[in-house]
């Protein structure tokens, strides 16, 4: 089969020719405005080292406590399982598992996706699965809302400044730095670049047997 | 959906779909439209010209997230104790109280994210689905400028849940003061996530498919 050398814009189907734009510059499609490229310098290199860090990261950012607080003498400590696992206690079970999925198991596996499809193209490397895992990133990417849990503490922090003395641990350094290293992590990922790479790889596949 | 095979037929603006030509979704490939052509040959995943029963899916997923936005509004979202008295909030409760302590700004974040934008982005799917239903003749452009938005921020409304999930697991000191999540909790969280599902299966090329 002859290989189709146009584009689509996704949100209004209009046929288009490659825009191709520099290293800086965006593509926006011509009659709906959508975003259609966005070139990142070095993006694949960059796209493996920051998920190196974050993969890193993410061990203290959620085992050790973000916020302290001290009510009456009585002091407690909070991480990033201990409000999964309280409303478990109280059966909401069904926001328990919302809460895991937005703030636990999503960013990991986010994080972990981009670790190995990076790495996979940075060394050249096929692998039968790279098309399904850029799939799955594309699903979970916004569903991991780290950035949103964030706002989450300030807000619970302000409400809680009137009852009760609050300490912040090293763990919400971890955080923030996480929450820093996945923000760049997304900003760095050319998806229009990674899909030609994948698509290259499994030419090269393709050509080998 | 045959209906739009035919419309889109006649025109003469060249959309891929009109060109015989189907986008992949995943990867944004493009592959001739042909009988045995069902699986993007880049990334394997099945080929839709245009999400397949994007309208009927959007527009259940919608009608979900309605009806449970009342209970989410009407029932307590966390029940605050303190020395044995416990008092329940509602979502407009919290954010009343945050009023009433000084807290404006943080006040208007909360009701910018639990209660403006489910509502605007329920407004806005409704919108985009009457336009779909009645091919209403519209500058089609901002409406995929409306529809970008409420894609982009219905995650922030999860702020509710996730500043619960904290004041639940922080404040924890039994008769003394503890904070206890309400009902409308869960019915708010299925909120956020039906809308997000919802926004998620409108395909925006429908409104493009219907101008003339
Ligand atoms: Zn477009
Ligand atoms: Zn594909």
């Amino acid at each position: 089969m002859s290989k189709i050398e146009l584009e689509a814009c996704a949100e209004c189907d209009l046929l288009l020719n490659p825009a191709l734009p520099e290293m800086g510059e965006k593509a926006h499609c011509p009659r709906c405005g959508n975003l259609l490229q966005r070139p990142r310098k070095q993006s694949i290199e960059r796209t493996f080292a920051l998920s190196i860090a974050g993969l890193i990261l993410i061990f203290p950012a959620n085992l050790l406590p973000l916020v302290g607080i001290k009510i009456l003498g009585n002091t407690k400590d909070g991480n990033l399982w201990s409000g999964v696992a309280a409303l478990f206690q109280e059966n909401m079970w069904g926001v328990a598992i919302l809460v895991f999925l937005a703030s636990i198991l999503f960013p990991l596996l986010n994080i972990i996706l981009s670790l190995l499809i990076s790495a996979h193209l940075y060394f050249n490397k096929p692998n039968a699965h790279l098309a399904r895992w850029m799939r799955w990133l594309q699903h979970l990417d916004e569903w991991a809302m780290l950035e949103v849990y964030t706002l989450g503490i300030i807000v619970a922090c302000v409400k809680l400044a009137s009852i009760a003395e609050l300490k912040f641990d090293f763990g919400l350094y971890a955080f923030i730095a996480l929450l820093i290293i996945t923000g760049m992590l997304s900003s760095s990922l050319d998806e229009y670049l990674f899909w030609k790479q994948i698509g290259e790889l499994r030419q090269k596949v393709g050509h080998e047997d | 959906m045959e209906n739009y095979a035919r419309k889109l037929a006649m025109k003469i603006e060249k959309s891929a779909l009109t060109q015989g030509l189907i986008r992949c979704h995943e990867c944004g490939c493009l592959t001739r439209q042909t009988s045995h052509a069902v699986h993007c040959p880049l990334c394997d995943s099945p080929l839709h010209a245009r999400i397949a029963n994007s309208f009927q899916r959007t527009a259940a997923l919608l009608l979900s997230s309605l009806s449970l936005y009342i209970p989410a509004n009407i029932f307590p979202i966390m029940t605050v104790t303190q020395f044995g008295v416990g008092e329940p909030h509602t979502i407009a409760g919290g954010i009343i109280a945050l009023i009433h302590s000084d807290m404006i700004p943080i006040a208007m974040l909360v009701l910018i994210a639990s209660i403006l934008v489910p509502l605007l982005k329920m407004l806005g799917l409704g919108l985009l689905l009457l336009c779909v239903y009645y091919r209403w003749q519209i500058n089609a452009r901002p409406w995929t400028v409306m529809y970008r938005i409420i894609a982009f921020v219905g995650r922030w409304s999860m702020l509710d849940i996730f500043m619960i999930s904290i004041l639940v697991s922080l404040v924890d000191l039994g008769g003394v003061a503890q904070i206890i999540a309400g009902p409308a909790a869960t019915a708010f969280a299925a909120v956020v996530v039906l809308t997000m599902f919802a926004a998620k299966s409108f395909d925006p090329r429908l409104i493009w498919d219907i101008q003339q």
